[in-house]
């Protein structure tokens, strides 16, 4: 039976795949991997397509049980992983048969591991995508995370995945210390007086309880808005503007003093002044902080953020020529 | 009646990191701005560019996101400002073909009551509800008075979004005419599923339960969101209203609200919409006779 | 000496809700498997699950602490 069995959710795993594209103009986010380079890279290790459906887990690990052969790879955040209990390496393929149970002991560094197996997590497509999105409740294995004993379907493992497949140590990402996030500042920025954007680059903003696949909301500083008077239609507070589209990986300071990085489930618009995007290729990074972990704004150009993005597409193909050895 | 020009500024481009182009028309909101975007994004869609991958208009801005492998946001921003150029002010002879609308509300309805009570010291006036405060700021006598002005002239779906197929809505009369109320001190975390409220200058309809800082006013009997696409009016889309419509906010009484929902129940229910033509321009100039003309069109 | 860890991180509660009594108490003996405390994190509340039976020799967070994965919350003495 092609299946997977989930005999622990973890915390909060849930199906993902690259996204959902083109309906952020009616309010639905992407969704998708948080930390779209090891999810990627985890499909290939299993012989997957890049976009194939795999599992997301958050802070617990799940427990998983196989009923056939299969591949498996699990990838993101530095965590132990078990294969009937005995330590297994991760950033690996591995061979599992019928009855074998992968698990995750407590996480070292990072945030969120990716299992994939090889066939891929064959929840229904739902506008294009298997990823989920549950502030709606769709997509993904019934719109929702994980719970305790229940299966997942399954794709057929026709791919060219090999055991023993490795993403050696220099291509893995790394996840300790401060994370660095290159931000393209602009958007509304001219909201901030310029003592408050070099507040906002220059302090170490620390991550709180409530980040999450939405947004991750900071703590640590205190930004000043310029003072002027609210434009028609904006509405009364400083960090007001008049409701427009948040990019995802966008920065808004409500309040000033609580900074909210927009990403894969954002809302997709609102009201309050956005600073900048954090650039595509550092969501990975900001993906795999966890509460109270701390971040840094560096403020880059549009031509860093472009190199940025080929350079993760080079490496993402430099780990594809290796596998295929 | 005539109500005076507003000009718009130059635009503004910015880059929202690599994968979004966001275009500031106003910092204030008006219908010229929403206009003007209106008229830019329809172009782009026309234009079907390899590596657009959304287009996303918004009240006064709006913003596009691509794909940077296939198209660089550099050269997007110079076809953007190309069709500022030419198409950014809309012709006087614009038409705008979009539908328009009949949405009922029950204001002042038990079940936003029962949310707002609770929320109160969240609230700019903890001693009125919503709808008594809207009223008072904005100068009516009565409740009365703030729904009959809500409900007299119909509203254009300016922007979508926060949550999927929330419609942000702007109502078609000049600027000195418009209904403002602050958000919530604080948000709420509760919100009844289709929720009216009204933030800034916009009037809204809640998709889902959920977090919110809109003041509440009412309730509308049938849903803006149907995820299992049961109701006929569904049938395409998980989100039914869609920027550029045109929608008339009528209050209904209990007795209506019920009959109502009892169709959504039903699945039998569908809204009432007419295909419209109008200029913006005209409406600019008299917004009274086109309005008018809208909802004669409408229950025609 | 054993302890029990925290399994995310987050802020640290001992009891269910403020005004309720504390899910156990110092001196208290409790078995594998017991709730001991909650640790909110990503909006929701999970409750923190004894992995080892034993007595409860002392918190080593207070109520409302924020902790790290990994971090030590209870000391066990013997069961």
């Amino acid at each position: 039976m092609s299946e997977l069995r989930v005999r622990a959710g973890g915390l909060y795993t849930t199906v993902q795949d690259t996204g959902r594209f083109g309906h952020y103009h009616m309010g639905m986010p992407p969704s998708g991997a948080m930390d779209t380079y090891s999810a990627v890279v985890a499909n290939m290790l299993v012989g997957n397509p890049d976009g194939a459906g795999v599992l997301e887990g958050t802070y617990v690990g799940p427990t998983l049980e196989f009923t056939d052969d299969r591949l498996v790879a699990v990838t993101g955040a530095d965590v132990p992983v078990t294969l009937n209990d005995e330590p297994v390496e991760p950033w690996t393929a591995i061979r599992v048969r019928s009855g074998d149970v992968l698990g995750f002991a407590m996480i070292r560094a990072g945030c969120r591991a990716y299992v994939a197996v090889s066939g891929g997590i064959d929840v229904p497509v739902y506008l294009g995508s298997r990823s989920t999105y549950t502030l709606t409740g769709i997509g993904g294995h019934e719109g929702r995370k994980l719970v305790d004993d229940e299966s997942l379907p399954l794709g057929a493992a026709e791919g060219p995945g090999r055991d023993g497949a490795v993403v050696p140590e220099d291509l893995r990402p790394d996840l300790t210390g401060t994370a660095e996030l290159r931000t393209v500042v602009g958007l509304c920025s001219y909201r901030l007086t310029e003592g408050g954007l070099a507040s906002f680059l220059g302090t170490d903003w620390k991550v709180t309880k409530d980040a999450d696949r939405v947004g991750y909301r900071l703590r640590g500083g205190k930004l000043d808005f310029t003072e002027r008077e609210q434009p028609f239609g904006a509405g009364s507070d400083p960090a007001n503007v008049v409701d427009l589209g948040y990019p995802v990986g966008s920065i808004q300071v409500p309040g000033g003093d609580e900074p909210i990085v927009l990403l894969n489930d954002a809302v997709t618009g609102g009201g309050y002044a956005t600073i900048g995007t954090v650039i595509s290729v550092d969501r990975d990074r900001i993906a795999q902080t966890k509460t109270g972990d701390a971040v840094r704004f560096n403020s880059v150009d549009l031509d860093t953020a472009l190199a940025a993005r080929r350079d993760r597409r080079e490496r993402i193909e430099r780990v594809r020529s290796r596998i295929a050895r | 009646m005539t109500t005076e020009k507003i000009q718009l500024p130059p635009a503004r481009y910015e880059y929202g990191g690599d994968e979004f182009v966001f275009v500031e028309l106003d910092q204030a909101m008006s219908l010229e701005a929403n206009f003007a975007g209106m008229a830019v994004t329809n172009a782009l869609r026309q234009e079907a560019i390899e590596g657009v991958v959304d287009i996303c208009p918004s009240n006064a801005s709006y913003m596009v996101q691509i794909d940077p492998d296939r198209l660089d946001p550099r050269e997007l921003v110079e076809e953007l400002r190309r069709l500022e150029s030419t198409v950014g002010t809309l012709p006087e002879d614009y038409v705008l073909k979009t539908r328009v609308v009949d949405v009922p509300v029950l204001f002042d309805d038990p079940w936003t009551h029962e949310t707002l009570m609770r929320f109160r010291d969240r609230h700019q006036d903890p001693d009125a509800t919503d709808l008594e405060y809207a009223a008072r700021i904005n100068g009516f006598d009565s409740v009365q008075g703030v729904v009959d002005a809500m409900t007299s002239a119909p509203w254009i779906v300016t922007m979508l979004g926060f949550v999927p197929g929330l419609p942000f809505c702007y109502q078609l009369v000049p600027r000195e005419r418009q209904i403002q109320v602050p958000k919530y001190v604080r948000p709420r975390t509760d919100t009844p599923e289709r929720t009216f409220g009204f933030g800034g200058a916009f009037a809204v309809v809640y998709p889902v339960r959920g977090a919110g800082g809109y003041q509440m006013f009412g309730m509308a009997p049938a849903p803006v969101f149907d995820l299992s696409q049961s109701l006929p009016d569904f049938a395409d889309d998980i989100c039914f209203p869609k920027a550029n419509d045109v929608l008339r906010y009528r209050a209904i009484d209990m007795a209506e609200f019920e009959a109502t929902r009892s169709e959504v129940e039903k699945g039998t229910f569908r809204y009432r919409i007419r295909e419209v033509e109008f200029e913006p321009a005209t409406l600019l100039a008299d917004p009274d006779a086109v309005n008018r003309e809208l909802l004669e069109v409408l229950y025609r | 000496m054993t302890t029990i860890k925290a399994q995310m991180p987050g802020v640290f509660y001992r009891r269910p809700a403020p005004e309720k009594p504390a899910y156990v108490d110092d001196g208290e003996s409790i078995s594998e498997g017991q709730t001991i405390a909650l640790i909110e994190v990503m909006k929701t509340f999970n409750e923190v699950k004894a992995d080892a039976s034993g007595t409860v020799a002392e918190f080593l967070v207070e109520d409302g602490d924020e902790v790290d994965v990994g971090q030590d919350i209870v000391r066990l003495g013997e069961a």
